[in-house]
């Protein structure tokens, strides 16, 4: 090769590409840069002060102060949460990107080593899977750094974004690492392989919360010796696993002005997560290509697929859409499950939901007061709506988009246009519908909450379940993006971006106006008050916003979509 | 200069090549021909690397692509069927980036963009961004490409899909004057013209065995037909079945 290095020629590549991108965006429209930039900070300064304010109530109500131990056990915990997010996003993304994309295919023809091109893989994946926390983390970590004894030094703003990108490392390279190990160790059972593995973590972290809730329980729930015992007992698991323990100590002796284990723990953790990555890099100048080899070998040389039943279900389920319309959500249906990269994230969104619901279930099972009951209600419902808003984002926004180039297939098909949004949209409303009613209906009866509130929240899931569906469909069709093909990129581009930020702002709304004021009356403990008129007017806002927020972007999306040439 | 020694591939327990011994001189256009699913394609991805054999070996300039791939690879370039390009790059950026890869000397590597630019005639769009580009500006671009590090080996799947007759033209000129020069072309297409009117031998293969291999007099005489390369390939793959095929269809009346 010549004077300039592969490593250099890849990064150069990945700048020109980047500001050609940069230029196309800003050339095509100026107002959608600045409302990414807008909703990014909004999303950042919302974050930020939500974080602010529960680490004063912390300090100042519940007489917590923020420089105990205690507090790196708090982070510790959502490093650890971080970390297995990170590990398989990554996964998720390099797979896709080293074994199945076309860029790949070119680069190992041509004489660039291998190293060089998973590194090159690798430095995208992690940038992409860890922006989210990057803007969810640090919002957090300032907040605590104001509030912490009289305000941390002006170093831990400094060592912050250096913590960070040296953590990102290690659960980047143990994502890229059971990435090569599963195509090159098991290139024929590799989906089923890792259900199993996001399974038996999900169960075993289910179990590891609901003992530590059992344990905490011998107190009563929300006091400070509760919340003791619930950290100390979670513990055991953050001290198996040191790495994850490292930027929160790290952090935390930064915050407190020790200048010297703040050096330490950085050090520590950019040796270790460099080391990995070497590691890593130096598995796949032996193990990438072999994988790729692998996987296109690995199987039959036509792969049959069946799962007939599944359709037939479906047809079922769908009964009430006409022929043409199931047709299409069928279409949808098979393409969803025969890409792992989709359903495993569903997997791990539905894997969170039953970690949230099995260490809920330890309320259910105490005598809790009223106050809790009613909080602990409000929070589910929030929760549900939140994972709704974040699956009809992740899931349902991209559908259009990847029709990609051959969505004139579709546009010739003896059939309105319209109706391809409406199959989508009843395919979303009806999962979202199926799901939330069950799972807020199931809470609020373990939580014995009176039949008004219940019938309340099953009304705000249903305005939810159609606005977020609505949104995400329609705002998909308004912003299409057929050249894209990995649906999580199309999620976090401008249209996805506005879906999400509308969805969340629809979320707040909603459960502001149609469920805040029956939680508000059972608060005061104005149960008589119940049939006050405002009660129920908020519902009629709610669902008036609610059916706003399916409509218009429906009819917005389904006008673009008949104008739209192939 | 490329060696195919005893190469099977399987994919699961379906054998995509079967046994294929080959040897490709310096300089000889090698046109592949064979019908849908004969492993075609599989013989491509092994020649370049994408794919490793499951026995057998594979040499390009006499190195094992298996264990010296870098350097078998810095030779050689592969145009595949469905061509990829950078599409937020322009058309001078991709061919910039090909001449830093293989690492061309600047002057050398602007002078040969230059001439790539000529030849193609890229030059009412190399600076658009190749989002923009037909699939015909996208094919010559990407031959463009190919050609700029004047490799020894030139791979190429499916070359003349989608070109209109002037490219084609140009296409086959130019192939004829890369092979004039040494260059050694694997070309694997449907088109039996280009085949025919390019190769210095042809190559049929059939569920993935080689079932012919010489010049085109040497295939008419194995098929025992003096008819034109159309015939005789199908008289080889015995594709003459499509006709009985045809005949059983019968489409229901507009």
């Amino acid at each position: 090769m010549n004077a300039l290095s592969p490593g250099l020629l890849l990064q150069r590549l990945r700048f020109a590409l980047f500001r050609n991108s940069l230029r196309v965006v800003m050339g095509q429209s100026l107002p959608r840069v600045l409302t990414i930039i807008l909703c990014s900070g909004l999303i950042w300064g919302l974050l930020f002060y939500v974080s602010w304010m529960g680490f004063h109530e912390l300090r100042t109500r519940w007489d917590i102060p923020l420089d105990i131990s205690l507090m790196a056990k708090v982070f510790d915990l959502m490093f650890l949460a971080l970390t297995i997010m990170l590990i398989f996003s990554t996964g998720i993304i390099l797979y896709a990107s080293l074994f199945t994309s076309p860029e790949s295919q070119f680069l190992l023809s041509t004489p660039i080593p291998d190293d060089h091109i998973f590194a090159y893989k690798y430095q995208g994946a992690v940038a992409f899977s860890s922006w989210a926390f990057i803007l969810l983390g640090s919002p957090i970590l300032i907040a605590y750094g104001l509030e912490v004894g009289d305000g941390a030094p002006w170093y831990f703003y400094v060592v912050l974004p250096l913590f960070f990108l040296g953590f990102v490392l290690l659960p980047g390279s143990l994502g890229a690492l059971c990435a090569l190990l599963l195509v090159n160790l098991v290139p024929k059972r590799r989906k089923q392989v890792l259900v199993a593995v996001v399974v038996l973590l999900l169960t075993g972290l289910a179990l590891w919360g609901v003992r530590a809730l059992v344990e905490a329980s011998q107190n009563q729930f929300g006091s400070r010796s509760w919340i003791d015992s619930f950290i100390e007992e979670v513990r055991a698991v953050p001290d198996r696993l040191a790495p994850v323990q490292w930027i929160g100590l790290g952090l935390r002796a930064a915050a407190l002005g020790e200048a010297a284990d703040m050096g330490y723990y950085l050090a520590l953790v950019w040796s270790n997560g460099l080391l990995l990555y070497l590691g890593t890099v130096w598995m796949a100048r032996k193990w990438y290509r072999r994988g790729l080899n692998r996987v296109a070998s690995g199987g039959a040389l036509r792969k049959r697929y069946g799962g007939l039943w599944l359709d037939r279900l479906a047809q079922r389920v769908l009964f009430f859409l006409d022929a043409k319309t199931k047709l299409l959500i069928i279409k949808d249906f098979r393409t969803f499950r025969r890409d792992p990269a989709q359903w495993l994230q569903i997997l791990i969104f539905l894997g969170l939901a039953v970690l949230y619901f099995a260490n809920m279930r330890r309320f259910y099972e105490q005598d809790i007061g009223r106050p809790f009951q009613n909080g602990i209600s409000l929070l589910t419902l929030a929760a549900t709506s939140f994972l709704m808003c974040a699956y009809t984002g992740r899931f349902i926004f991209p559908m259009l988009s990847l029709e990609g180039r051959k969505f004139w297939i579709l546009g010739l098909l003896p059939l309105e246009r319209d109706q391809l949004l409406r199959g989508k949209f009843a395919f979303s409303a009806s999962v979202c519908l199926l799901l939330s009613l069950f799972v807020v209906f199931f809470s609020d009866v373990m939580l014995q909450m009176p039949g008004r509130v219940m019938i309340v929240h099953a009304l705000t899931m249903i305005v939810l379940s159609l606005g977020l569906s609505g949104l995400s469909v329609g705002l998909g069709a308004c912003f299409p993006n057929f050249r894209e093909t990995d649906p999580s990129k199309i999620a976090v581009g401008f249209g996805g971006t506005l879906n999400l930020v509308a969805g969340l702002l629809l979320v707040i709304l909603v459960i502001g106006l149609m469920s805040g004021p029956s939680h508000y009356l059972l608060a005061a403990d104005r149960e008589t008050a119940w049939p006050a008129w405002w009660v129920w007017a908020g519902v009629a806002a709610g669902a008036g916003i609610g059916v706003l927020a399916a409509v218009a972007p429906l009819k917005a999306g389904a006008r673009n979509l008949r104008r739209m040439e192939f | 200069m490329i060696e195919l020694d005893r190469v099977t591939k399987y994919y699961g327990n379906k054998l995509a090549v079967d046994d294929l011994s080959l040897t490709i001189e310096r300089g000889e256009l090698f046109a592949f021909l064979g019908p849908n699913g004969a492993g075609k394609t599989t013989t491509i991805k092994l020649l370049c690397g994408l794919l490793f054999p499951t026995s057998g070996v594979i040499r390009v300039a006499g190195f094992d692509l298996q264990t010296e791939g870098e350097k078998a690879r810095q030779l050689l370039s592969y145009v595949p069927d469905q061509p990829f390009l950078y599409e937020k790059l322009t058309g001078r950026e991709v061919l910039q980036f090909i001449a830093d890869m293989y690492g061309m000397e600047a002057t050398k590597a602007r002078r040969r963009i230059g001439d790539m630019i000529d030849i193609f005639e890229l030059d009412d769009f190399v600076d658009d961004l190749t989002e923009r580009y037909s699939h015909g500006m996208r094919q010559r671009t990407v031959f463009a490409s190919a050609l700029l590090h004047e490799p020894e080996v030139l791979i190429v799947d499916e070359p003349t899909v989608g070109l209109d007759p002037r490219s084609i033209r140009l296409l086959k000129d130019l192939l004829g004057q890369e092979v004039k020069r040494g260059v050694t072309v694997f070309l694997s297409t449907h088109s039996l013209d280009v085949a025919e009117e390019l190769a210095d031998r042809i190559g049929v293969v059939a569920s993935g065995r080689l079932i012919a291999c010489g010049t085109l007099d040497a295939l008419r005489h194995q098929a025992a037909l003096d008819g034109s390369l159309e015939e005789v390939f199908l008289k080889l793959t015995e594709e003459g079945e499509n006709k009985r095929v045809v005949s059983r269809y019968q489409a229901p009346p507009i």
